[in-house]
């Protein structure tokens, strides 16, 4: 949720209500957006849920059909690219093949018609802080991917711009060398006082970098918040499942007694505290998740929130073991194993597993639609 | 930037693919491609070869064979005889003209590639319309032509009516060549530009019309060779002042020598070094665009 404290004079960006259409298509639908200043946005979702579109109406690529846009709390909504004070960094960084790299980096301060003589000394300085001044002379194609990405920072944030916009800025770059890539970026970030707004599908991407993640889904803004509170507190069912390592239970309202939740399952009845949600009507459909790393095998008798399912698979991710496991109704249970000393649990072996109450987070049905 | 942070993968995948292309054709398809090629670019160059072996028969020579003699009497005959005379003028208002429209298709077919790639309703009536240009048959095209600006009182003019009819004509080639050349334009390239401060005019002067300057160039050729030697829309809509192609019908008609042959000759070499400049500069152009190495 945006932060109420900020005034808008503190606001880098803000975007209110926007909507965009292609045809019958609705690619942005009603996002609204506050970003303070230097703050790391990241836009995350699925392929096709608006977040590009998103970042483009932002840099005035695409002009919305409803709503505001403001950066730095002045209006921009119908102004073309080049008079906003934003830059952006393309996902294959888009690198003027005829121009050498001296020449790129200085092509926003060219086009603010600075002298010759301050361009040259700026570009020497922001080349040789990216460690690329070795480059200054070589063309984009004879250059390799990591290079590629420097010189394509350092032409975007060679004019200070307000707003970074970074559309799956490493998405291009080997998967070995992002996450170095991914801690200078967020150092520098933080070192320059520049908004960055990060586009991108990589949930590990935007929780490790984001001060505020946006998750997006058909066009529509589902959930926004710290990392911590999108990951503590999933508020749909989608952010839930978009999310690793969540368990999504869809069930029926009980009754609601001292702020905890009965919710029938096909595979038994929950306990889910309310948190500071208003208690369902008893009948509705109502959903709530549970991470995999809450629930405890063997089970004490006392947790009031049981299952037993049938181990599939056993993953390893370093120290923990994620097992795959099918519930009475099919559906996939996962269950995060810790400790080297936990006895193990095999494919084909059926378990007893529990959670306490309020490890369970019950989502919001009004944005369930 | 470290060493260990280079990207390789791309390139040597790309050669892994040709290299597989190739393993699909047996030696025999390749022998029997190559003598089928090999044939038609005889078919195609024999009969310009032929000309220009006739072009250096002796002072007897006629123009068929046998050659009678090998001498360059006939190009000595053009420098200085009354037929090149003749010829100046005509070949001077071809090249003006083909000059002409050289320029007018590279700067109508990049605007028209520029407009259909935006997208705009009714570009797919457009594209087509303008494509006729090449499809309809130029004699009707010139003779129609011509009856219209009669009608309308206008005096056909090589300069005027013939200028505007060789452009319907070379304007779609040039166009086609834009659309190819745009196609594979990053059009994020433009929106980077636009990103970094770059107004639409600037973007297109410093981002767009560099990248795209092969094509500029080739359409302008088309543009130059098209109405350079165009003669059925010429026919109608020339008027008295004859361009090239005109005044050479016209001489043949009258006494066929092997001067003819000559000037073929000779306008065929220019247009080969002509094409070997243009060759070099793309050349270097694409050297250059791989930039130093250090």
């Amino acid at each position: 949720m945006p932060d109420g404290s900020v005034t808008i004079s503190q606001l880098d960006l803000e975007l209110r209500r926007i909507r965009k259409r292609y045809g019958s298509f609705t690619a942005v639908d009603d996002v609204s957006l506050q970003v303070g200043k230097g703050q790391f946005v990241c836009l995350l979702g699925p392929s096709g849920c608006g977040k590009t579109t998103t970042l483009r109406c932002i840099a005035g690529l695409e002009e919305p059909d409803d709503g505001d846009i403001l950066i730095g709390g002045k209006e921009v909504t119908g102004d073309p690219p080049w008079k906003r004070d934003i830059a952006m960094m393309f996902q294959d960084f888009a690198l003027f093949p005829h121009m050498t790299v001296a020449k790129q980096v200085g092509f926003g301060l060219e086009m603010l018609g600075k002298p010759k003589a301050e361009i040259a000394k700026r570009v020497a300085e922001v080349l040789k802080a990216f460690e690329i001044t070795s480059l200054a002379e070589r063309k984009p194609a004879s250059l390799s991917g990591g290079q590629k990405q420097r010189v394509a920072l350092a032409r975007a944030m060679i004019t200070e711009p307000r707003i970074l916009l970074l559309d799956e800025p490493i998405g291009a770059l080997d998967y070995s060398l992002r996450e170095t890539v991914m801690l200078e970026l967020k150092m520098l970030q933080q070192r320059s006082g520049i908004s960055f707004i990060w586009v991108t599908h990589d949930q590990n991407e935007a929780f490790s970098l984001g001060d505020l993640v946006v998750v997006m889904n058909h066009a529509k803004i589902e959930q926004q918040g710290t990392p911590e509170e999108i990951l503590a507190r999933p508020r749909t069912p989608f952010v839930a499942g978009f999310v690793q390592g969540n368990n999504v239970f869809h069930g029926e309202a009980g009754t609601a007694a001292g702020g905890v939740l009965r919710v029938a399952c096909p595979v038994g009845e929950f306990l889910v505290p309310l948190a500071d949600l208003p208690a369902p009507a008893p009948g509705a459909a109502v959903s709530f998740s549970v991470r995999a790393e809450r629930i405890a095998d063997r089970p004490d008798p006392t947790l009031p929130n049981r299952v037993t399912a049938r181990c599939t698979a056993v993953e390893f991710f370093g120290a923990v073991r994620r097992h795959i496991l099918e519930l009475a109704d099919g559906e996939v249970l996962k269950y995060d194993q810790f400790g080297a000393l936990a006895p193990r649990i095999l494919p084909g072996q059926t378990v007893d597993l529990g959670w306490r109450a309020e490890d369970s987070v019950l989502h919001d049905a009004v944005l369930q639609g | 930037m470290p060493d260990g942070t280079l990207l390789q993968a791309r390139p040597a995948a790309r050669r892994k693919a040709q290299r597989f292309g190739h393993k699909f054709r047996s030696r025999l398809t390749g022998w029997v491609l190559g003598t089928v090629t090999l044939l038609f670019l005889l078919y195609q160059w024999l009969p310009i070869f032929t000309l220009g072996l006739l072009s250096f028969s002796g002072p007897t020579g006629g123009t068929t064979f046998p050659m009678n003699g090998v001498s360059l009497h006939w190009y000595r005959e053009l420098w200085d005889a009354s037929i090149m005379n003749d010829f100046k003028p005509p070949l001077g208002r071809s090249f003006v003209l083909a000059l002409a429209c050289s320029a007018t298709t590279v700067v109508l077919s990049v605007m028209a590639a520029q407009a259909v790639r935006g997208r705009f309703r009714g570009n797919g009536l457009f594209f087509y319309l303008l494509l006729l240009g090449i499809m309809a048959p130029g004699i009707l095209v010139g003779f129609g032509f011509a009856l219209l600006m009669r009608l309308l009182g206008v005096d056909p003019a090589w300069d005027s009516t013939a200028f505007v009819l060789h452009v319907t004509y070379t304007l779609p080639f040039g166009f086609l060549t834009m659309l190819a050349v745009f196609n594979r334009f990053d059009s994020r390239l433009e929106e980077a530009a636009l990103t970094l401060g770059a107004s639409r005019w600037t973007t297109f002067r410093r981002v767009t019309l560099p990248i795209v300057l092969p094509g500029v160039i080739g359409a302008g050729l088309f543009g130059f060779s098209l109405s350079y030697d165009e003669y059925p829309r010429s026919l109608f809509t020339t008027g008295a002042d004859l361009t090239l192609p005109l005044a050479v019908m016209a001489q043949l008609d009258r006494q066929l020598t092997p001067e003819l042959y000559a000037i073929g000759t000779a306008t065929t070499v220019f247009s080969f070094v002509a094409i070997g400049i243009f060759t070099f500069a793309f050349w270097a152009m694409r050297q250059s665009l791989r930039g130093r190495q250090p």
